[in-house]
C-alpha cells in the first residue's frame, strides 16, 4: 500500500463518519430554523425499546410480522442473487475476490459513497422546483439501488465463500452440490439474512454490509475492471 | 546416442533423468538443458483459485434454500395472522414518506452542505483513481 493510500483511506473513513454524522443528526432542523420544531429523531427506537418489546403479547405479534417481512425480503434476495449471478458470475466473484483483499478499502469507499449518495440527493433535492431535479434525484436512486443490490450480492459471495468455500482441491472434488458461485452466494444470502433477524445486531450487520457492498461494487466499477478515469498522457512526437 | 536407454531418455526426460548419471554422452549433450530445466509442478500443491469450479450450478440449493425461506416466511405470516400485502405495504416507503424525508434533508445548512457536498465527492474521486488490488494479490478470479 502506498504512502498516499496510507494516509487516506484512514482520513477518508474518519471524514466520511464525521459528515455522515452531521448529516444526519436530528439537531440541524433546530438550527436551520428554530421556529419550527424539531423532528423526532428518529423512527428507529432506542435499543433498549427494541429488546423490551418482546416482553408484550402485541409487541411480540409485531416482532413476528416483522420478521416475516425481513424473511420475504430475503426471498427477493434471493431470486435477485440468483438472477445475477447467472448473468455475471464472473464480475461478481471478481467483486467478492477484491472486498476480501482490501476491506478496508472497500470499507472506506463505501462510507465515502453513502455518504456522498446522501449529500448528492440533498443537493439535488434544491432543484426540485426546478425541471432538473426530479429526473437527477431518480438517476441517482436508480444508481444507489443498483449498487447496493450489487454490492450485496458481492457481499453474499464473500460470506458464502468464507464460511463454506473449498480450502483444498481435494475437498473440492468430493462436493456434488455445495460448490460453485451460485452456492456460495446462496450461503451468504442465508447466514447474513440469519444474522439479520437478530434485533439489534443484525440490522447493525446488514447496514455494515451494505457499506462493504457499495464499496466493493465501485471499487471494481462492478466487477469489470474497468478504470474509473481516463489518464491524461501528452502526445508524443 | 545408441542405447535403449538413451532413446527412453530423449522420449520422456523427466521420467529417465537417472540416465544421465549413466550415460556421458547424452550428458554432454543434455546436461545444461536438464540442469535449467524447470522443476515438475505439484498442482495439488498449489492453493485453491476462486475460479476453479465456479461454473458449477447446483440448482438443487438453491431451490431447497428458496423453497424454505419461502416456507419460514409464510409460516410465520400465518402465525402473526396479517395479510402479507398489507405488511410489506407498510414497510415500503411511500411517496409521503420520501417528500417528508427530502423536506428533513433540506432543513440542512446550505453552506454546510455545499462545502460537504465538495469534500466528500473529492474525496471519493480521489478514492475511485486506486486500481483494484484483488489480482495483483493472488487471487486469481
Amino acid at each position: 500500500m502506498s504512502k498516499v493510500t496510507r494516509f487516506i483511506v484512514p482520513a477518508t473513513t474518519l471524514t466520511a463518519l464525521l459528515a455522515l454524522m452531521l448529516t444526519l443528526a436530528p439537531s440541524f432542523a433546530g438550527v436551520a430554523d428554530a421556529k419550527t420544531p424539531a423532528p423526532q429523531a428518529s423512527a428507529e427506537q432506542p435499543v433498549f425499546a427494541q429488546l423490551s418489546q418482546f416482553t408484550t403479547i402485541q409487541g411480540a405479534a409485531a416482532a413476528m410480522t416483522k420478521t416475516a417481512v425481513k424473511v420475504s425480503l430475503l426471498f427477493v434476495w434471493i431470486i435477485a442473487a440468483v438472477v445475477v449471478t447467472l448473468f455475471a458470475g464472473r464480475e461478481v466473484r471478481y467483486s467478492s475476490v477484491e472486498v476480501r483483499a482490501s476491506a478496508l478499502y472497500c470499507f472506506a469507499l463505501g462510507l465515502v459513497a453513502f455518504t456522498s449518495f446522501v449529500i448528492t440527493a440533498i443537493v439535488f433535492s434544491y432543484l426540485v422546483p426546478y425541471v432538473v431535479g426530479v429526473p437527477l434525484l431518480s438517476a441517482l436512486a436508480v444508481f444507489a439501488i443498483l449498487t447496493k443490490v450489487y454490492g450485496m450480492i458481492s457481499i453474499f459471495h464473500a460470506v458464502g465463500s468464507l464460511v463454506a468455500g473449498s480450502r483444498t482441491r481435494a475437498q473440492l472434488d468430493r462436493r456434488r452440490w455445495f460448490r460453485g458461485d451460485l452456492a456460495m452466494v446462496i450461503a451468504g444470502v442465508v447466514v447474513l439474512g440469519a444474522i439479520r433477524l437478530i434485533p439489534v445486531a443484525g440490522t447493525i450487520v446488514w447496514s455494515l454490509a451494505s457499506v462493504f457492498g457499495i464499496g466493493t461494487a465501485l471499487a471494481t466499477r462492478f466487477g469489470r475492471r474497468d478504470p474509473a478515469f481516463l489518464a491524461w498522457r501528452p502526445a508524443q512526437a | 546416442m545408441k542405447t535403449p536407454d538413451c532413446e527412453r531418455y530423449i522420449e520422456d526426460p523427466e521420467a529417465n533423468a537417472s540416465h544421465l548419471e549413466t550415460c556421458e554422452e547424452c550428458r554432454a549433450l543434455f546436461g545444461a538443458e536438464a540442469a535449467v530445466r524447470a522443476p515438475r509442478i505439484d498442482v495439488n500443491a498449489l492453493p485453491l483459485a476462486s475460479w476453479e469450479g465456479a461454473q458449477h450450478r447446483s440448482w438443487p440449493l438453491v431451490t431447497a434454500a428458496a423453497l424454505a425461506i419461502f416456507a419460514i416466511a409464510a409460516a410465520l405470516f400465518a402465525a402473526s395472522g396479517v395479510s402479507p400485502a398489507d405488511a410489506l405495504a407498510a414497510n415500503v416507503p411511500t411517496l409521503s414518506r420520501l417528500q417528508a424525508l427530502v423536506g428533513l434533508m433540506r432543513q440542512a445548512p446550505a453552506m454546510v452542505v455545499g462545502v460537504l457536498f465538495v469534500v466528500v465527492n473529492t474525496l471519493l474521486i480521489a478514492l475511485l483513481r486506486r486500481s483494484p488490488k484483488g489480482l495483483s494479490r493472488g487471487l486469481d478470479v
